[in-house]
């Protein structure tokens, strides 16, 4: 009896230990999962002489020069890995912190990421270092130039290449400071001065958001968004288009009627707003972000909405999860619908080639 | 050494944890105390932007929880119906009510 009763507690013993070891085998597993340990690190890119073969990319390197995601320390080897178009850098309390995340991040990247903010002025994540001038109280070309060279020496010094600056919405009824003031006839002049100040000192300008009308918005819905758009909203685009010094537009979720139509969808999915835009305009197309209610409840399932993001037609899109495997996910998702065919392989290639010509490279 | 009843049901345990992490290492994903609280929340969402010293509701939630989440910091403050802030000193601050605070600390990039 007392032989039986002590065979069963070695058995318990033994099934403890094995239990204990899965149990920690397990943890690790999804340690390194959360860490994005798992992913897949993605071939070394061959650049020579600021030269990139775009046939000696795989589609999934391509599709991941489109995505930007948010440049966070944690995540800093599977984005990395996964080689990433750019990171967006939001607020840190010193330049110290920002310089060497920077350095870190570009640190033996064949392909730079395209390293981003969005300084505008009064919105900027920069509050804990210096003030800048809002946008609101810049009245003069001189001063909008100003500004822009100030901004760009800034943040070239830190190692950004990429703002999200300036708004070109021409009314601003709710933050009051993110617009410059004057009609639509000023209010271009004015950014067109900035963009030229911003992108001498090698950091290049995104107008947004396009169609326009993003920052007069009330809705009861709170997370859709819907406006009439009119001839003097896309007046600034067409302004900045015509006088080719504008590098990037994004475009905004809001559902446009009216000049701009984008069809009952919201503007970034809306492949002809993305079209109409693209007639005139061979810089970089760049979505909003693109965790937004008002966007994802159009669709049944994140992998649909990945898919419509680029279907559309943007050239970057603003991926701000922090879930490294669920950026690796959308890279996947997105990868399954160029090779089925839902996405046109010349689209991404084109998109691709207009990244990697706006980082100063040569594509062939 | 511990009893046979004892290692039972920590081996019970053990098992029951195993499976809840091979469900997580299989992309099951748990509940959060953000999502309940946002649940049982029955008020509306409310985002403010204070600007040299004017308040303005701003209905975009999806925006305003992007904004504020640039910010660096949110601290809890009240002010009128407002229990958030985001942001510092007398630049651009945006507040939230507790039911919009819970929605952006769902959001991914939060």
């Amino acid at each position: 009896m007392k032989q039986k009763k002590r065979r069963k507690i070695s058995l318990q013993k033994k099934v403890f230990f094995i239990l204990m070891i899965l149990v920690l085998f397990l943890s690790l597993l999804n340690i390194a999962k959360a860490k994005g340990l798992l992913i897949p690190k993605q071939e070394p890119v061959d650049v020579k002489n600021k030269v990139v073969d775009l046939h000696k990319l795989t589609l999934e390197q391509k599709i991941a020069q489109m995505v930007v995601v948010v440049g966070i320390t944690e995540n800093y080897w599977p984005w990395k890995n996964m080689q990433l178009g750019g990171i967006h850098l939001f607020s840190r309390h010193n330049e110290n912190i920002f310089n060497n995340t920077i350095i870190d991040f570009q640190y033996q990247m064949a392909i730079p990421f395209f390293v981003t903010s969005d300084l505008e002025g009064c919105v900027s994540p920069f509050r804990f270092i210096r003030e800048f001038t809002p946008a609101s109280e810049v009245d003069t070309i001189n001063k909008a130039f100003e500004k822009g060279v100030e901004e760009g020496q800034f943040l070239h010094r830190l190692g950004f290449n990429l703002n999200f600056a300036p708004v070109v919405d021409l009314k601003d009824d709710i933050w009051k400071c993110r617009s410059f003031p004057g009609d639509e006839i000023k209010i271009s002049e004015l950014a067109q001065a900035y963009l030229t100040g911003l992108q001498t000192q090698g950091v290049l300008g995104t107008a947004k958001h396009y169609p326009g009308k993003t920052l007069i918005v009330k809705d009861p819905h709170k997370y859709i968004v819907a406006a009439e758009i009119g001839k003097k909203d896309v007046y600034p685009y067409k302004y900045l288009e015509e006088k080719g010094e504008v590098k990037a537009i994004m475009v905004s979720h809001i559902i446009a009627s009216g000049q701009i139509n984008s069809e009952g969808v919201p503007s970034v999915v809306s492949k002809t707003v993305l079209d109409d835009l693209r007639v005139n305009f061979n810089g970089l197309i760049v979505s909003d972000e693109i965790h937004m209610l008002g966007l994802q409840d159009f669709y049944g399932s994140l992998d649909e909405m990945y898919i419509a993001v680029f279907k559309a037609g943007n050239d970057v899109v603003l991926n701000f999860d922090k879930d490294p495997n669920e950026i690796y996910h959308m890279i996947q998702a997105v990868t399954a619908a160029v090779e089925r065919g839902e996405i046109p392989e010349a689209q991404i290639d084109a998109s691709v080639t207009r990244i990697l010509k706006a980082k100063g490279f040569t594509v062939k | 050494m511990a009893s046979e009843r004892t290692l039972f049901i920590i081996n019970v345990s053990l098992g029951l944890l195993s499976v809840l992490l091979l469900a997580m290492l299989l992309g099951m994903e748990l509940p959060t105390l953000g999502q309940a609280q946002y649940a049982l929340d029955k008020e509306e969402p409310v985002c403010m932007i204070e600007w040299s010293g004017n308040s303005t509701a701003f209905d975009d939630i999806d925006r305003c929880c992007l904004q504020a989440r640039e910010q660096l910091e949110c601290q809890a403050e009240s002010k009128d119906a407002l229990d958030w802030v985001c942001g510092t000193g007398a630049g651009l601050r945006i507040w939230l009510n507790d039911k919009a605070y819970n929605y952006c600390k769902q959001q991914p990039y939060w």
